[in-house]
């Protein structure tokens, strides 16, 4: 009786560690997991997956005036079904849509990655009464399904240069 | 003997800083339930190893 008992706080044991390993396959890895890869300047920034599901909506990258920024939108399809989606990205600002960014159809395979890429030009985006001191933001959409990624993008202002006073006349 | 459970002990732990560091990666990808579900499993599992270690008179 006694090693019954013994046995079934075994058998109990494992049954929590296998329950824990299956909920960490099932919840943790399998799914759709989409990460950005945001490259402006010679540096490359990325949005995990898990940033999006930490409730951050909004992420915010910043480039220069004249630069251009090169965005990579990849999805992972960690299922055993194939998975299609439409990825729709447009620049927003003030709540209206400013430009169409990208938009294709996306068909991946179990198990494999796809990806989309479009470069934003800052000086196409920035209209032109905004002065040089000024920084102007706007907001990159991606829409995936139902699905939407939020990323602010920043133009930096031009750095003030201190203009060299006049020599005064003699 | 003893050289052997060093060893032991030595591969007790690599296994579980193994374990570890694959919950540290995954436990961010979880959902809200999931994490309190695993957190239930894993009290569970502790609590029904301590039972079983003192019903063997540890």
């Amino acid at each position: 009786m006694a090693t019954k008992r013994r046995n079934l706080f075994l058998y109990l044991t494992l049954a929590c560690f296998f329950g824990l390993i299956a909920i960490f396959i099932v919840d943790g890895y399998m799914g759709i997991y989409d990460t950005v890869y945001i490259t402006a300047g010679e540096r490359e920034q990325k949005i995990e997956p898990d940033t999006w599901q930490r409730q951050d909506k909004f992420w915010s990258a910043g480039v220069n005036r004249g630069e251009k920024v090169f965005f990579r939108y990849e999805v992972a399809n960690r299922q055993f079904s194939s998975y299609t989606a439409d990825i729709e990205v447009s620049a927003w600002r003030m709540q209206e849509k400013v430009r169409d960014l990208a938009a294709e159809p996306i068909a991946i395979a179990a198990f494999d990655e796809g990806q989309v890429e479009w470069v934003i030009d800052a000086t196409e985006l920035l209209p032109e009464d905004i002065p040089p001191e000024q920084s102007y933001e706007f907001t990159v959409i991606i829409k995936r399904g139902e699905i939407e990624r939020n990323i602010i993008v920043r133009i930096n202002p031009v750095p003030y240069q201190v203009k060299p006073a006049p020599v005064p006349p003699r | 003997m003893k050289l052997d459970y060093v060893l032991f002990g030595f591969g007790i732990l690599f296994c579980l800083s193994g374990v570890g560091y694959l919950a540290a990666q995954y436990v961010q990808f979880l959902s809200e339930a999931g994490k309190l579900l695993s957190l239930l499993l894993t009290v569970g599992m502790f609590a029904f190893l301590s039972k079983y270690f003192e019903d063997i008179g540890w």
